[in-house]
């Protein structure tokens, strides 16, 4: 680190290279006139311009013309350097210079991209590239550190993602801490009976999974539990996972599940969660046959125990020498060290009692797909039978779709799975009941692999296809329970009020209701609609803003079982190539302390976002971790004294930036 | 009168179906996915030829000419359904279906005698029924309260109560009114009224399609406003449709008081109203949500915890409530269509409301739009239940649980 006083004076052969981006850039702003005014700056040596300034050849121009003009800093203008910084920095060490002998201009996103006027933006493109050669000149040689990468990985949430992600890992050999919150893995898909649109068994295909994360050795799996705490950084996270009590001890309970049989309670009386209500467990129950772990769980809310501790607790009696039930347990903390982590936290369903004129709450015949879902399931409260709360077999349904989707009162996107599943269970409905089924769609959306097919199929089972949003549900006046679904048939151009006995809502995807928390546990970002956003739509579909974390599944934006399952295999393999790396380069932008100016006052440290700046008891002064330091200039602006400093933005560099782009050329 | 001409040409460009989709809320058009739920939901969707979608599907084909030569949109008594659940939030009641409603009417080869006179008498009158304007105050002289009249003042008020036609005329109007008068004087409320010199605030006029009257009625209530300048704090009006037009339409001409519709306003003086509302009244009532309260404006939860500090009052829901309510059919003009429906053969959707209510049970049907009572009192008649239910705004109801 050296003193602002002692550095050297500004470099004065600077190279700037503009990029056309084709027509991205050259369409709006002139880039031969930005090129010719990049000339006559100060210090610049030599300006080129070329059509793609990122392919091969632009980047051979560079480093050539490094060699041939002995330039000693360089300027690209191109895009944003989220996409290319890292590329024309490598170009700029190839050409001989020190990496950071270089600064990007954002001339397409910042400009091109945002601005009509052609002559504006190319005023805009000069100030900004001005702004830049003034900074460039007084940037310092950095070097770049690297970190090695812890091989174990967290991977939080126990659904198709998880459990595929943890899977693939745990293949290739890495160690892996699977995390979930419910008593079982399996998440939503366990609850789903067919699966779209081969209608194979949900159970069939997901329980062997759940079965070979419990069986593998590389595989820690921790249900009733969740992450209470991330630090550190890309290949060395700690992390703390509360583990909430199950009141039965994992390592003695053997899965014989004599001790439901036993409960006091004759009858199940509580309402069943897995079965979203619609059945009953007791206080100690396990939450469905195939549950992974097997090994029951007692709901504190209602056991008798835990109540009156006045039970006579035939659990623990018929448990006998096995003595797994514990009423004392309580909340552990584990603390792990992972170098990845993988997130696939899932969604929640769209309350539907948002919609208040679909009836959901009002009417009893109105269901939500997740609950006809256990309907139609033969682990379910109703053995499979699709039958009205009232024990009735209907004889019509109408299934309702974009409930909560595609609605600027509700969300605006489209979650992508409801049409299909609507037609999946339409056929089962039909297949079970023989009812009449009706399908109100706005437009049938089945893009993916036998989509099509699969509503061709339904379509000609005979299924009722009514083109618009139903408007309103309301019980027939006669008092026979039956609901009148009122919709405008769009095709016929009619209003039609249809009687069915049972309404079933076909509810879109949201983001989960804690995703704002996770998200600054996790310090990653959350799109406008709630998901946890990924680095780049297309580029970087599972990847975060954070380095070493990882998106999969439901928790970035509704997906089907196969495309959440790709994404779960393509976040286990960026994982694996960060892990198999052994290590990773980086960014040389942190901060540092002037130790002579620092006054000990400890402004910083609680400011820190990383927990990278500590106190030095002997010394009376702040030291800040290399290695935490992640560079955002959160201390650096806070330090009363001005004696925190950060490489690349130092203030002669910023100043001299912000001069530049003021300046009026 | 002087400033009236700064006002119009200080007036904001007005959209027109020609300029539509220059503007936000008409470009809203372009999103539409003909989805169907606005003719769905609509009361009369299943009589309309072209109903909100269609008329969004010939518009962007080009092909609205059609739609101005049908009778459709006379159906549409512009009570916000569509537009409330609208999943694109397309500004039908509001911007598009007015401006096709105006084409219609220009179209239409003879236009309903009873509206035609309704929207003459306001025009002369200055109030649909074509009531002289001297007897506004008339009511006035039946009241147990004193009802200050801001002209005959020298001091200003807090509040300027906007009456409203109905309200001033219809003999059930002034017993709305006679209760508003003892509610205000019992929480002390600082009051007057224009008297005499009020007209109707025509939101009526512009949801039927006659945008040029509708311009007469506001250019003479804003400049009334201008004249009382400084006189008084804000507006209060237990006129639903004044309510909506004040806070959407007149801020172009440069309205800026706060206006509250008496629902919200007694609702903010709850826990003042509380202890004065000493008289139980054993009432199974029902209410019947507003469209402009309710649907347009929100205003849902508010009439109800009014209903419900009454002590004695059991509150029960019609099938339809709330943004699902069924429009008593008065709106945009239906007020004065009742025998072109009839002569359709239509449902009045006034019946269709007042079967909802006796459904539940109930004795009483609150209300808080002073269209309604006439309407809904009218269709218990004809349906033979006026032994059965009563129809009550619920200013009446708290005037009558407050120990006079």
């Amino acid at each position: 680190m050296q003193e602002p006083s002692e550095r050297g004076s500004r470099a004065s052969r600077v190279g700037v290279f503009v990029c056309h981006c084709g027509t991205n850039i050259a369409g709006t702003v002139d880039v031969c006139r930005l090129v010719e005014y990049a000339g006559t700056l100060p210090g610049v040596a030599l300006a080129r311009e070329y059509k793609y300034m990122c392919s091969d050849p632009g980047q051979e121009l560079i480093q050539q013309e490094i060699r041939e003009h002995g330039l000693d800093r360089v300027v690209v203008a191109a895009c944003s350097p989220c996409l290319h910084e890292k590329t024309f920095r490598t170009a700029t060490a190839k050409g001989g210079l020190n990496a950071y002998h270089f600064q990007m201009v954002n001339i397409r996103e910042h400009d091109s991209w945002v601005h009509e006027d052609k002559d504006a933006a190319l005023e805009k493109a000069k100030d900004l590239v001005r702004a830049a050669v003034r900074r460039v000149r007084l940037h310092q040689a950095l070097e770049t550190k690297r970190a090695s990468i812890n091989p174990d990985v967290l991977v939080v949430g126990g659904g198709i993602a998880g459990i595929h992600a943890a899977l693939t890992l745990a293949n290739a050999g890495k160690h892996v801490y699977l995390v979930e919150r419910e008593p079982t893995i399996g998440g939503h898909m366990a609850k789903f009976d067919k699966t779209f649109p081969t209608l194979d068994c949900a159970a069939c295909i997901l329980t062997p999974k759940m079965t070979a994360v419990k069986a593998h050795p590389n595989i820690t799996l921790w249900t009733l539990s969740e992450v209470t705490r991330v630090e550190g950084y890309v290949g060395n996270y700690q992390v703390n996972v509360t583990r909430k009590p199950r009141y039965v001890l994992e390592d003695l309970c053997v899965g014989c599940l004599e001790c439901i049989e036993a409960c006091v309670y004759q009858q199940a009386k509580v309402l069943d969660e897995f079965n979203l209500g619609l059945g009953k467990r007791k206080p100690i129950y396990i939450p469905f046959p195939q549950a992974v772990p097997l090994l029951v769980v007692i709901d504190p809310e209602t056991c008798i125990e835990f109540k009156s501790h006045k039970c006579k607790k035939t659990c623990v009696e018929i448990c006998g020498e096995r003595n797994a039930i514990d009423f004392e347990q309580q909340d552990r903390t584990e603390t792990i060290e992972v170098g990845t982590i993988i997130l696939g936290t899932g969604f929640k369903v769209f309350d539907a009692r948002r919609i208040p004129y679909y009836g959901y709450g009002t009417y009893p015949n109105v269901y939500t797909s997740l609950e006809l879902e256990r309907l139609v399931n033969a682990s379910g409260p109703t053995g499979g039978e699709v039958v009205l709360r009232d024990g009735r077999t209907p004889k019509s349904v109408g299934i309702i779709h974009c409930v909560g989707s595609r609605d600027a009162h509700t969300n605006r996107y489209c979650s992508r799975v409801c049409c299909m599943y609507s037609l999946k269970l339409a056929h089962l409905i039909k297949e079970k009941t023989e009812a009449d089924v009706y399908n109100f769609y706005i437009d049938m959306r089945t893009p993916g692999k036998g989509f099509e097919e699969f509503y061709n199929r339904v379509a000609e089972e005979g299924l009722k296809l009514v083109r618009g949003k139903v408007a309103d549900v309301y019980p027939e006046g006669n008092g026979d329970g039956r609901l009148v679904l009122q919709v405008e048939d769009t095709l016929l151009g009619m209003v039609r009020k249809v009687p069915v006995d049972m309404v079933v809502l076909s509810v879109g995807l949201e983001a989960q209701a804690d995703a704002q928390e996770v998200r600054r546990m996790f310090n990653i970002t959350c799109a406008g609609e709630g998901f946890f956003l990924e680095r780049h739509p297309k580029l970087a579909p599972v990847n975060t803003f954070t380095d070493g974390i990882f998106l999969a599944g439901c928790c970035q934006s509704p997906k089907d079982i196969p495309d959440t399952v790709a994404q779960a295999g393509a976040a286990a393999a960026e994982a694996l190539a960060l892990i198999d790396a052994g290590s990773i380069e980086m960014e040389p932008n942190t901060a540092y302390v002037l130790e002579e100016v620092c006054s000990g006052c400890k402004t910083c440290i609680p400011m820190c976002p990383y927990s990278a700046i500590s106190f030095l008891e002997d010394k009376k002064k702040a030291e800040i971790n290399e290695v935490l330091c992640k560079g955002c200039g959160t201390c650096v602006a806070a330090c009363p004294s001005g004696s925190i400093r950060q490489n690349l933005f130092e203030d002669e560099e910023i100043f001299e930036e912000i001069e530049g782009v003021l300046t009026y050329a | 009168m002087g400033t009236e001409t700064t006002l119009v040409s200080e007036a904001p460009c007005e959209i027109t179906l020609e300029n539509f989709l220059e503007f936000p809320e008409g470009r809203k058009v372009l999103s539409c996915i003909q989805c169907g739920l606005c003719a769905g939901t609509c009361p009369y969707g299943d009589v309309m030829d072209y109903p909100p979608r269609r008329i969004i599907a010939m518009l962007r084909a080009g092909m609205l000419e059609k739609v101005f030569h049908s009778e459709s949109l006379l159906n549409c008594v512009a009570c916000y359904a569509c537009m409330a659940k609208c999943p694109r939030d397309i500004r039908l009641t509001e911007v598009l279906l007015p401006l096709v409603k105006e084409e219609i009417f220009v179209h239409l080869p003879e236009v309903p005698p009873e509206l035609q006179k309704a929207l003459q008498n306001t025009l002369r009158y200055g109030n649909p029924m074509g009531e002289s304007p001297r007897k506004r105050v008339a009511w006035t002289k039946t009241t147990d309260v004193p009802i200050p009249i801001l002209g005959e003042m020298s001091r200003p008020v807090d509040v300027l109560w906007f009456v409203e036609c109905y309200t001033s005329y219809h003999p059930r109007g002034q017993d709305n009114s006679r209760a508003l008068a003892k509610i205000f004087n019992g929480l002390g409320i600082d009051f007057a009224i224009l008297g005499n010199e009020e007209k109707c605030a025509g939101e009526c006029a512009r949801l039927v399609g006659e945008a040029g009257l509708f311009g007469t009625l506001q250019d003479y209530t804003m400049t009334l406003f201008r004249r009382y300048e400084g006189r008084f704090n804000r507006i209060v009006t237990s006129g639903a449709h004044a309510y909506d037009a004040f806070r959407y339409q007149y801020p172009a001409l440069g309205f800026d008081y706060q206006v509250d519709h008496t629902m919200p306003f007694l609702f903010q003086h709850l826990e003042q109203l509380k202890p004065m509302l000493s008289r139980k009244l054993n009432y199974r009532v029902t209410y019947h949500d507003a469209c402009c309260l309710g649907r347009h404006n929100g205003f849902y939860e508010e009439p109800r915890a009014l209903l419900t500090a009454i002590p004695g009052v059991k509150l029960v829901e019609m099938t339809h409530n709330r943004i699902n309510s069924i429009c008593c059919g008065g709106g945009g003009g239906g007020m004065w269509l009742d025998t072109y429906y009839k002569a359709k053969g239509y449902e009045r959707l006034s019946e269709r409301r007042v079967k909802e209510a006796v459904a539940t049970g109930a004795d009483v049907l609150a209300i808080s739009c002073p269209y309604e009572v006439s309407r809904f009192e009218d269709a218990a008649k004809v349906l033979g239940y006026d032994n059965k239910l009563v129809v009550r705004d619920i200013s009446e109801l708290l005037a009558e649980a407050m120990q006079s």
